[in-house]
């Protein structure tokens, strides 16, 4: 029996114009998963298949160990869903929707949503159709937080916030993992958001998962070296680099799979190591996602 | 518990729609109270009458059903504890709750006032059978939205739905034993008309059955 909250396995879903292959992937409790991806990837798409809004042509999907769609109601108890683009009822305050959600969950923490109510600057009374986009993004967190869910399935919620908003958002989630039992799986385009909280990183890109890692592990593989090479000549490839730009005597090598033996290789190869650099996770991010698309 | 839950979905619908059903109460009774007052404001309130019911169920499809998916509310509802045949199942109860208590507590009213008022039974048949097609209509209506995200389509629909009731009128005044009958004392039942209204439920229960069964089997729900 596996322990994980989200075991996606060998999913496929084909529409039109798109198409998700084989999509695989797994969160175990603790874990605040970032699943990060160029619009269009298919980061929404998977995110609706896991609570059952969407069934997928091919393959498993299980959440809290329940199968989807099939299992959706009793999976949902125990999980908290917000995407960017939901909307609360605008014509209901902040308030009757806490009220609502409190009388569905048993286990909702009213303390805790008032807390998170002062913390967000959010009012009871206020209406959702005057919430400025952060507010009704804030409020739709407050109504799952509240009710302390295992899992929370985030699709992009930072989307169009300002560093404020992102902040304070950014901070309730990772107090939710101080809980072990819970997992949080984070949606975002946004590597910055991603690298602040995410312990494991998922790359998706045109309906396919293309790199899936934690973190340290990611940032300890993906180098850039500044090379020196004879005029006129390229550097050797290694297995690994997965990019290198040439410039008269200088070159440029990014590599995934890093290791000391790397350079070593390449002062092997008569060429000069002058400079080692650590990616962002926005640079990794790129550099994947161009080395997977290929020659366009 | 989840039975539960579709229930108090079906309350928060009727809670959003609560002053669509009392408004169209209140314009129903205000229709039927100028009906008795002679043939012109008997005129005009027949026609208020039809105009308030079809307000009424444009306004229910296209606000909690249709609008309620566009601006993605939809995902909110979703994110509780309900499947999505569960989903649907409550919104087409609170929809046909908030459509069926106007619509028979105005039924119920018009019988009321020929009854007390000097308007001839003769009309009761006529008036059964155009109650009968606004619940057709209703749910041919609410089957469209349920089935469809196309404006084109709910615009076509709508459209469609109104000018066939300028047609509903007089082939129900051409029917043989309406036509000598409106002005009688009496209520003649006869079978063309049973049928018609049986036509009429039995259309709208099979529309709105068919977009239920549909709708719930659609594998992308949003």
């Amino acid at each position: 029996m596996s322990d994980a909250v989200i075991d996606l396995d060998g999913v496929d879903k084909k529409y039109r114009f798109f198409q998700l292959s084989d999509v695989t992937l797994r969160v175990v409790p603790g874990q605040i998963a970032g699943f990060v991806g160029p619009n269009g990837a298919g980061k929404s798409t998977t995110i609706r298949i896991l609570m059952g809004m969407i069934r997928a042509d091919r393959g498993s999907v299980r959440v809290l160990g329940r199968s989807m769609p099939r299992e959706q109601a009793a999976a949902k108890w125990d999980i908290g869903f917000v995407s960017e683009d939901m909307r609360l009822h605008t014509s209901a305050t902040v308030g009757w929707h806490m009220r609502f959600i409190a009388s569905i969950y048993p286990g909702w923490d009213a303390a805790y949503a008032d807390t998170l109510l002062r913390r967000f600057n959010l009012h009871a009374e206020q209406p959702v159709k005057v919430l400025s986009h952060g507010e009704r993004v804030k409020a739709a967190l407050l109504l799952v937080l509240a009710r302390r869910p295992r899992l929370l399935l985030l699709d992009e919620p930072t989307t169009g916030l300002d560093p404020v908003a992102r902040h304070e958002i950014l901070g309730e989630l990772m107090e939710v993992v101080t809980d072990e039992r819970r997992a949080i799986l984070f949606s975002s385009h946004n590597t910055q958001d991603v690298e602040q909280i995410s312990d494991q990183i998922t790359f998706i890109d045109r309906g396919r998962i293309i790199d899936s890692s934690d973190k340290e592990t990611f940032l300890d593989r993906w180098r850039r070296l500044h090379l020196e090479v004879a005029s006129g000549s390229l550097p050797p490839t290694f297995p690994g680099v997965v990019d290198t730009v040439v410039s008269g005597r200088t070159a440029i090598a990014t590599t995934r799979a890093f290791t000391a033996e790397l350079p070593a290789a390449y002062q092997r190869a008569g060429v000069t190591v002058r400079q080692i650099q650590r990616l962002t996770l926005e640079e990794i991010f790129v550099a994947n996602v161009m080395n997977n698309r290929g020659p366009q | 518990m989840n039975r539960s839950i579709v229930w108090q979905v079906v309350a928060k619908d009727l809670f959003f729609m609560r002053w669509m059903i009392v408004g169209a109460i209140v314009a129903g009774a205000g229709a039927l109270a100028v009906m008795p007052q002679g043939r012109v404001p008997g005129y005009v309130g027949a026609v208020s009458l039809i105009c308030t019911l079809i307000v009424l169920l444009i306004f229910l499809v296209m606000g909690p059903i249709v609008q309620e998916r566009k601006d993605k509310v939809v995902l909110f509802v979703l994110s509780l504890p309900i499947s999505t045949t569960q989903y649907t199942a409550a919104k087409v109860i609170a929809n046909l709750i908030a459509f069926g208590v106007p619509w028979l507590a105005l039924t119920i009213g018009t019988f009321a006032v020929v009854a007390m008022s000097q308007i001839p039974d003769g009309v009761l048949p006529f008036w059964t059978a155009v109650m009968g097609y606004m619940f057709f209509y209703y749910c041919a209506l609410l089957a469209v939205g349920l089935l469809s995200d196309s404006a084109g389509w709910h615009a076509a629909s709508i459209v469609t739905g109104n000018i066939s009731v300028n047609f509903l009128i007089p082939f129900l005044l051409a029917r043989p034993s309406l036509k000598g009958n409106m002005e009688g004392p009496a209520a003649i039942w006869s079978s063309d008309i049973l049928a018609i209204v049986a036509l009429e439920f039995a259309l709208g229960i099979i529309a709105l059955g068919a977009a239920f069964h549909v709708r719930t089997r659609k594998p992308d729900f949003v």
